[in-house]
């Protein structure tokens, strides 16, 4: 059974588990961001790394199965990340108007 | 050839840098920029996948306009500076041990990954401006146009979340105002 995941790239080939693997390493990463940072604005950030590695699996998947439906769906996120990034930050802006915060856990009001 | 593995390793040194960057750095412009080289490194990798038309929406789209809305983000709000230590110490190994139990899970099933077969389709020309808009227009044409009012509504809420409001100031007076 010849091997399915080299996919093949120019004169050679990449296999894909390793693309897949950065993928999952990006996403941990953004996961340990958004756990253990208390800046909200770097939390935001933290959220696009991990769609971004998101984005990079799709892709990933789309050129190993020949499939395009992947990079229509790395669309939809890229669309979903920006809209989420710009209501993200006006929410932010918004709190800073108010007052200033260096810490998410600050933000308790609506613990009652 | 080894060049496309010579390429995926340093973009990948660069990601994986970038992403280390992106979480461990005090100052939050230096987040985002690191966010901005991760971006560029994926962008190229890509491209290696044969997703031309999503390389160039990444590198326009996501390092060019989002990260530029970060930017002004940072630059409005001026240098934050976050507490070295937080109260809740303990969700910083709590984090680590998240990391790392997503971390083995993920492992175990990349190792256990087995890859169905490609259908016959040429490589050279998958992931082209005329097969994404081929898919976006015809099969996928509902999600597509639900997309727009998506981003409307998300203009639309952002114009409306930062529209001037009270500044802290004002609070402060109109609560001493109310006071007195």
């Amino acid at each position: 059974m010849p091997d399915y995941g080299q996919i093949p790239v120019g004169t050679g080939t990449l296999d894909a588990r390793l693309v897949l693997g950065l993928g999952a390493l990006l996403f941990i990463l953004g996961t340990i961001g958004v756990l253990i940072r208390r800046n909200p604005l770097v939390i935001l950030i933290c959220i696009e790394l991990m769609l971004n590695a998101v984005n990079l699996t799709l892709i990933t998947f789309a050129a190993q199965l020949r499939n395009l439906e992947g990079q229509l769906f790395a669309l939809m996120t890229m669309t979903v990340a920006a809209a989420e990034a710009v209501v993200g930050l006006a929410i932010l802006v918004d709190i800073f108007r108010v007052r200033d915060v260096d810490d998410v856990d600050e933000l308790s009001e609506l613990k009652g | 050839m080894i060049v496309p593995q010579l390429v995926f390793w340093v973009m990948a040194v660069i990601a994986v840098l970038g992403g280390v960057g992106v979480i461990a750095s005090r100052q939050p412009i230096r987040s985002v920029l690191s966010l901005v080289a991760v971006m560029l490194a994926l962008s190229v990798i890509f491209l290696e996948l044969s997703a031309q038309f999503v390389f160039a929406v990444q590198v326009i789209v996501y390092a060019g306009a989002v990260m530029v809305l970060f930017l002004f983000v940072v630059a409005l709000l001026g240098p934050l500076r976050e507490r070295a230590t937080g109260r809740l110490r303990f969700q910083w190994w709590l984090g680590i041990l998240v990391a790392l139990v997503f971390g083995g899970f993920l492992y175990s099933m990349l190792n256990g990954l087995r890859f169905r077969a490609p259908a016959n389709v040429d490589l050279s020309f998958f992931g082209t401006v005329q097969q994404i808009a081929a898919g976006l227009f015809t099969t996928y044409l509902y999600p597509f146009e639900l997309t727009s009012l998506l981003l409307l509504v998300a203009a639309v809420g952002a114009i409306y979340l930062s529209r001037g409001g009270r500044t802290a100031s004002e609070i402060q007076r109109e609560e001493e105002d109310r006071r007195a």
